[in-house]
């Protein structure tokens, strides 16, 4: 999990590299990008013009001249129009590129996610990665078309401002400008200060979340040990923790904000200064340009605190943004290489799959499994069972290619799995997970998701193969009953069912199940040993076997501890060996019976089940 | 409204700060409005016709010195400008400051309220409420508060002020300007009042498909590997783009919504400006305006519009923050455990020996409120010192009898008394500190393994050896000092986790450095194996130089092993005893106890001879299921 600490960890800098995959995604959108910088320089520029219109208006007035005053009314109403035409175009543009580049961004994280082996997903919780795809991708679009567009918004107005005033006075400008450099010194200023604050208070305010989840989870623990004061004493260093950033905060606001607006006071008062004194002495400007210049004196302020908060922005979603383009640079480490073969007509069939002295290992010098051999052949099943922790879901995993061996390999009939495309491969192997994971939908979408080309009549048969169809037709919507999420409305016994169905309907080379330890009623054990049964027939089998039932019924049982096979044969050898398979095969048998008179829920039983066999996993 | 009274409740304290604030405020704005008035005095008094000034021009320019001064030296108003605008600003410094500090003051005091209240709500209470709800409460409830306090409240009083402080100084300049100032406004606050409600089920409809896109993206993360088993990457890239899409089309639409919006408000804006500058220009072209006054009515106009055109949304989502705040409100209403407690001239505190506790149920029954009977006519006596043994099928109500006696729920009928003292009469804290829990599912802290150990009130000065000897007995001592950081490793962090085993053995170590008077053990080692659990149990009983062993014991357990030394030992199902005695006695009976004994003794010779035990294991299993049904009648 270190990666995930260390990306959150990460004192932000500005790195313009992190942001080219979600600008290069922003401005594929030209039109609206467009219209963005468009509406935003329009509106610009009527902001600009507005007091040089209103000066023009006063000075006419002042003239007497009743009769010009209409043309410059009906221009001033004109112009407010066109800025609100403006406006709207630019937030028109602005929706649509932070929409469609959110949506962009979501989309290919979503299936550079698919491409990824799973150790990628072992390290990084769910959440984590689902915040990724959810508030890191809206952010970081989110802010990038305000970027855009007050970037051509500040740019025109300093430009056109900076423009009309030395174009109308050159001396009178630079007294004008001369605000404006103190002003984005300030703002640079404030502005890192207040970045860094905002960082801290969101670190202690999700540590406060953190805090309040803990309170309500271990509320009957806390009640144990009396420990309130204690829990409220420690709380309270976060809360106040909190409450220093949030007034430093503040009191940075509080001091930048006035301090901005008296300089720009100053900035006017050197107008109305020199002004004044240009329009007493009647050898420059007239009152209606002093009157304008101050109102230009005045539009200073907004775009130099504009681009301060962008800029802000910018630093505050740089975290986001470099988790986004870490996961996009992500290259997937199981997949096709340059050898592959896509297997000839005769190859299609396979009849035997090998573990060739395989090591794996999850972490450097912890082997899981060292020269490890096997041999599975069409027809079989092999059951794997043993200590938790002893390798035997390693094994499957590998089956599977979920992992790769570290050394030695795997073969299909001879050849290296490697060598074949991964997308066949896959097309041939079936897995039917401990705990069966079922996806919102139907039954019938959840069966079919084994075969997506399958007719309903295919999946109806899958089902009746593994005596499903009897609990689904007696279902108030039959094969159109909603599985809710995860399949949270079906029972676990109904689950299996289902995920036995998508497996028979995919009718795959290899079969590889993980048996579920949860318990289910002997009633719907009975019928799931069926379905089991029936999805084992004639393929390469591997089973992590935990009901007797199965265990007896294999062909080939593989008793796996500490990466090696320790014993091997039929249920009847094993026994009469006495020796580790024994043991556990005892124990599985109390577990069972006792899980049966107690009426144990899962987890207990589980924890029954791991105690007895002798393994707590450490 | 309900919230406004709940959050003057939640101010106490701060009102004085607050009234403080509003009065900076007040300056603050009347000082910028001042400033504004000096440009404006010079225009009218030395730029343009003295003569025809108005008196508060004639005034200002008076304070500088009168028209010639002023006239000779420029630097005095542009001086005066800046220092009027450097007071409102340090004006605006304090307000914020005020405020900001009253409103943070208030939000941290609410968080810690609430933090410490919702830990004392008796269980009962917290079993009520959804701890989702609860912590959504606990965090974005508060949040909605401290937002309601440090900026939509001063925002919506700055607009007001903005609009209404103007108001005397523009009906003292021109009665006629000063309404056609205000002229578009009550249009703009309706309009933009009514915009954001009807906008509502839009932004509803955004959260509603963004939380539909998000379920998709976990649901497609938790099954990944089962994505990848079947190659559905591809398919399930379809799947998402249509809840992406869908969610990005809900969001584009708000942005059409606001785009509308914002223009239309521009829109209104401007037509209250238009109004301004252009009877101003009639006004001023036919004599009857001075210059300064018709500049000053353009620079207010702009000033206070466009906080206006903000102020209809403030109010609708102020409304909503007071609804949060009432919902606060309500939690903080509810009575804590303290509360429930005898008061100090009749509560009984329990001494703090290290003798047993005498433990006495009499015809105890509870119900979890309206449902059915958990435990129905319990009694036992248990003496100080002694051990007693609860054995029953899930949901007998084994938990129930430790949440009774730990007070965590009270009795319906009957009494339970401790030392001979009814229960009802000891404090909360009194009766949980001399007693150590470990609970079914122990939680431990994100804290070190250290402080977890010695979490409880009374642990916090143990000795490192007495932690380390409780860690011992619980046979977790060596497994911690092999984390990275032994006892200072942090649980949780770095992808540590515990196995469920080691949690509960850290558990026990925790409960048993308290030095309890009685040790609760609730199902506490299922996830030990049953060697570790037979070491512990055995130090429990015999390890006699060790202070923390605790005198009297409770032990809940499925695997008889852990409670066939009890003295006393309770066979529960449904709630009711169905039968008591010692080991020998219960095995020498038929019944559940005996059933389960020769599984759990038996069964492995039985196991060996193939599957036709099976059979004719379910049928002794069978036929001791009925005897105890049978002797629940009898009871």
């Amino acid at each position: 999990m270190s990666e995930v600490e260390r990306i959150d960890d990460s004192r932000a800098r500005f790195s313009m590299r992190v942001w080219i995959p979600i600008i290069t995604r922003a401005f594929a959108h030209r039109n609206a990008v467009a219209g963005l910088i468009g509406g935003g320089v329009v509106v610009a520029g009527i902001e600009t013009v507005l007091p040089l219109l209103v000066g023009r208006i006063v000075d006419e007035a002042r003239a007497g001249s009743e009769a010009s005053l209409l043309p410059l009314l009906l221009l001033y109403l004109t112009l407010f129009v066109v800025f609100a035409v403006g406006v709207w175009v630019f937030i028109l543009g602005a929706g649509i590129v932070a929409t469609r580049t959110a949506d962009q961004l979501r989309r290919d994280c979503f299936a550079k996610l698919q491409s990824l082996e799973p150790a990628y997903f072992d390290v990084r919780p769910t959440g984590w990665l689902v915040s990724r795809l959810t508030s890191d991708c809206s952010k970081v679009a989110g802010i990038l078309p305000w970027c855009i567009l007050d970037f051509a918004w500040c740019s025109a107005i300093l430009i056109g401002v900076i423009g009309t005033m030395f174009l109308t006075d050159a001396r009178l400008a630079i007294w004008a400008l001369a605000a404006v450099p103190v002003m984005i010194l300030v703002s640079a200023i404030f502005q890192r200060y207040l970045v860094r604050s905002g960082r801290e208070a969101r670190r202690v305010s999700s540590a406060m979340t953190a805090a309040y989840g803990e309170m309500l989870l271990g509320a009957r623990t806390t009640k144990t040990l009396v420990r309130e004061e204690a829990n409220l004493a420690e709380f309270a260093q976060l809360s106040s923790e909190m409450n220093f950033w949030a007034m430093r905060s503040a009191v940075l606001s509080s001091v930048y904000l006035p301090l901005i607006a008296s300089i720009a006071a100053f900035g006017a008062a050197l107008i109305l200064w020199q002004g004044a004194s240009e329009v007493l002495t009647k050898e420059g400007i007239t009152l209606g340009t002093l009157i304008a210049f101050m109102q230009f004196a005045a539009l200073f302020a907004q775009p130099v605190q504009e681009l301060a908060q962008r800029f802000a922005d910018i630093l505050n979603a740089s975290s986001a943004a470099e988790r986004i383009a870490s996961l996009l640079a992500t290259q997937a480490k199981i997949g096709d290489s340059a050898t592959v073969r896509a297997p000839t007509h005769d190859e299609l069939r396979i009849n035997a799959l090998r573990f060739e002295g395989v090591s794996f290992w999850y972490r450097e010098g912890v082997p899981i499994l060292e020269n490890f051999s096997l041999c599975a052949s069409r027809g079989k099943t092999i059951a794997l069972v043993g200590s938790t922790g002893g390798g035997k879901s390693t094994i499957v995993s590998l089956a599977t290619r979920f992992y790769e061996p570290r050394t030695g390999r795997i073969t299909l009939d001879g050849v290296d799995y490697r060598d074949r495309p991964l997308a066949w491969l896959t097309e041939q192997i079936g897995i039917v997970p401990q705990v069966a994971h079922l996806f919102a939908g139907t039954l019938r979408e959840n069966i079919r998701y084994g075969r997506l080309e399958a007719s309903d009549h295919d999946i109806e048969n899958a089902a009746r193969r593994v005596r499903a169809h009897e609990f689904i037709v007696a279902l108030e919507h039959g094969y159109e009953t909603q599985v809710g999420e995860g399949g949270e409305r079906l029972s676990t016994g109904q689950r299996q069912l289902v995920a036995l169905a998508r497996a028979v309907l995919r009718d795959p080379q290899i079969l590889v199940m993980d048996e579920a330890t949860s318990s289910i009623d002997t009633a719907t054990e009975r019928l799931v040993q069926a379905g089991v049964d029936e999805v084992l027939k004639g393929r390469i089998a591997f089973v992590v076997a935990h009901r007797l039932s199965t265990i007896r019924r294999a062909d080939v049982i593989l008793v796996i501890e500490r990466g090696a096979i320790v014993e091997q044969g039929t249920h009847r050898d094993l026994l009469a060996q006495r020796g580790r398979y024994f043991e556990l095969y005892t124990n599985q048998y109390a577990a069972d019976k006792e899980r049966a008179l107690l009426h144990l829920t899962d987890a207990k039983a589980e924890a029954t089940v791991a105690s007895l066999v002798g393994d707590e996993s450490e | 409204m309900e919230g406004l009274r709940s959050i003057w409740k939640l101010a106490r304290g701060e009102h004085a700060s607050f009234g403080l604030a509003v009065v900076a405020l007040i300056v603050a704005a009347l000082l910028l409005y001042i400033a504004l008035l000096v440009p404006q005095s010079v225009f009218d008094t030395v730029l343009g016709d003295s003569a025809a000034a108005s008196d508060i021009s004639r005034t200002i320019v008076g304070w500088m010195g009168g028209t010639d001064a002023v006239s000779h030296a420029l630097w005095i108003p542009a001086l005066l400008m800046v220092v009027i605008t450097g007071f409102s600003g340090v004006a605006i410094h304090l307000k914020t400051r005020l405020a900001a500090g009253s409103a943070e003051r208030i939000a941290r005091r609410t968080r810690d309220r609430m933090y410490d209240h919702v830990q004392r709500l008796p269980c009962s209470t917290l079993d009520q409420l959804p701890s989702g709800d609860l912590l959504q409460r606990c965090t974005s409830d508060i949040e909605s508060m401290r937002v309601f306090l440090t900026s939509q409240a001063p925002e919506i009083g700055r607009a007001v002020l903005m609009l209404l402080m103007p108001l005397p100084i523009m009906a003292m300049l021109d009665w006629r300007m000063a309404i056609a100032s205000v002229v578009c406004v009550p249009a703009m606050l309706a309009y933009t009042a009514i915009n954001f409600k009807k906008m509502g089920p839009s932004f509803a409809a955004k959260e509603a498909a963004e939380a539909a896109m998000t379920a998709n993206v976990t649901e497609n993360l938790t099954g990944i590997r089962t994505v990848r088993a079947f190659g559905r990457g591809a398919y399930e890239e379809t799947r998402f783009a249509a809840s992406s899409a869908a969610f990005r089309e809900a969001d584009a639409h708000l942005f059409r919504l606001f785009a509308r919006f914002w223009s239309i408000s521009d829109l209104m804006c401007f037509t209250q400006q238009i109004i301004v500058v252009g009877l101003g220009a009639y006004l001023f072209a036919n004599g009857r305006l001075e210059l300064g006054a018709y500049f000053y009515f353009l620079t207010v106009v702009a000033m206070f519009i466009w906080p206006v055109r903000m102020l209809g949304r403030m109010v609708v989502e102020a409304g909503k923050a007071l609804a949060a705040i009432a919902r606060l409100d309500e939690i903080l209403a509810k009575a804590q455990e303290r509360d429930l407690d005898p008061d100090a001239a009749h509560a009984k505190p329990l001494t703090n020996t290290r003798e047993g506790l005498a433990i006495s149920f009499r015809n105890v029954s509870f119900a979890h409120r309206g449902g059915p009977l958990v435990l129905d006519d319990v009694s036992f006596d248990l003496a100080a010192g002694q051990t007693l043994g609860l054995v029953g099928p899930s949901g007998a109500g084994k938990t129930t009898i430790v949440q009774l006696l730990l007070r965590f729920h009270e009795p319906d009928a009957g009494t339970i008394t401790i030392d001979g003292c009814a229960l009802s009469l000891i404090p909360r804290a009194s009766i949980r500190g001399v007693v150590g829990t470990v609970l079914q599912q122990p939680f431990l802290y994100s804290k070190r393994l250290r402080d977890n150990i010695l979490a409880s009130a009374r642990a916090a000065d143990a000795h490192q050896r007495a932690m380390e000897s409780a860690a011992a007995i619980a046979c977790v001592h060596e497994a911690l000092l092999a984390f990275p950081e032994g006892y200072d490793t942090v649980v949780g962090e770095k992808g540590l986790t515990l196995s469920g085993g080691q949690r509960q053995r850290v558990a026990i170590a925790r409960a048993l450095v308290q030095a309890p008077r009685l040790l609760v053990l609730d199902d506490a080692l299922s996830a030990v194996d049953a060697q570790t659990e037979a070491t512990i149990l055995t130090a429990l009983r015999t390890n006699k130089d060790t202070h923390s062993l605790p005198p009297s014991k409770l032990i809940i357990g499925h695997r008889l092993s852990a409670v066939m030394h009890a003295d006393l030992i309770l066979v529960l199902d449904g709630g009711r005893v169905i039968q008591r005695g010692t080991h020998e006695q219960l095995v020498a009976r038929a019944g559940l106890y005996q059933t389960l004994w020769r599984i759990q003794t038996e069964l492995v010779d039985l196991a060996s001879e193939s599957s036709d035990a099976d059979a004719a294991m379910s049928d002794r299993l069978t036929e001791g299921s009925s005897t105890a049904v049978l002797e629940v009648r009898d009871v």
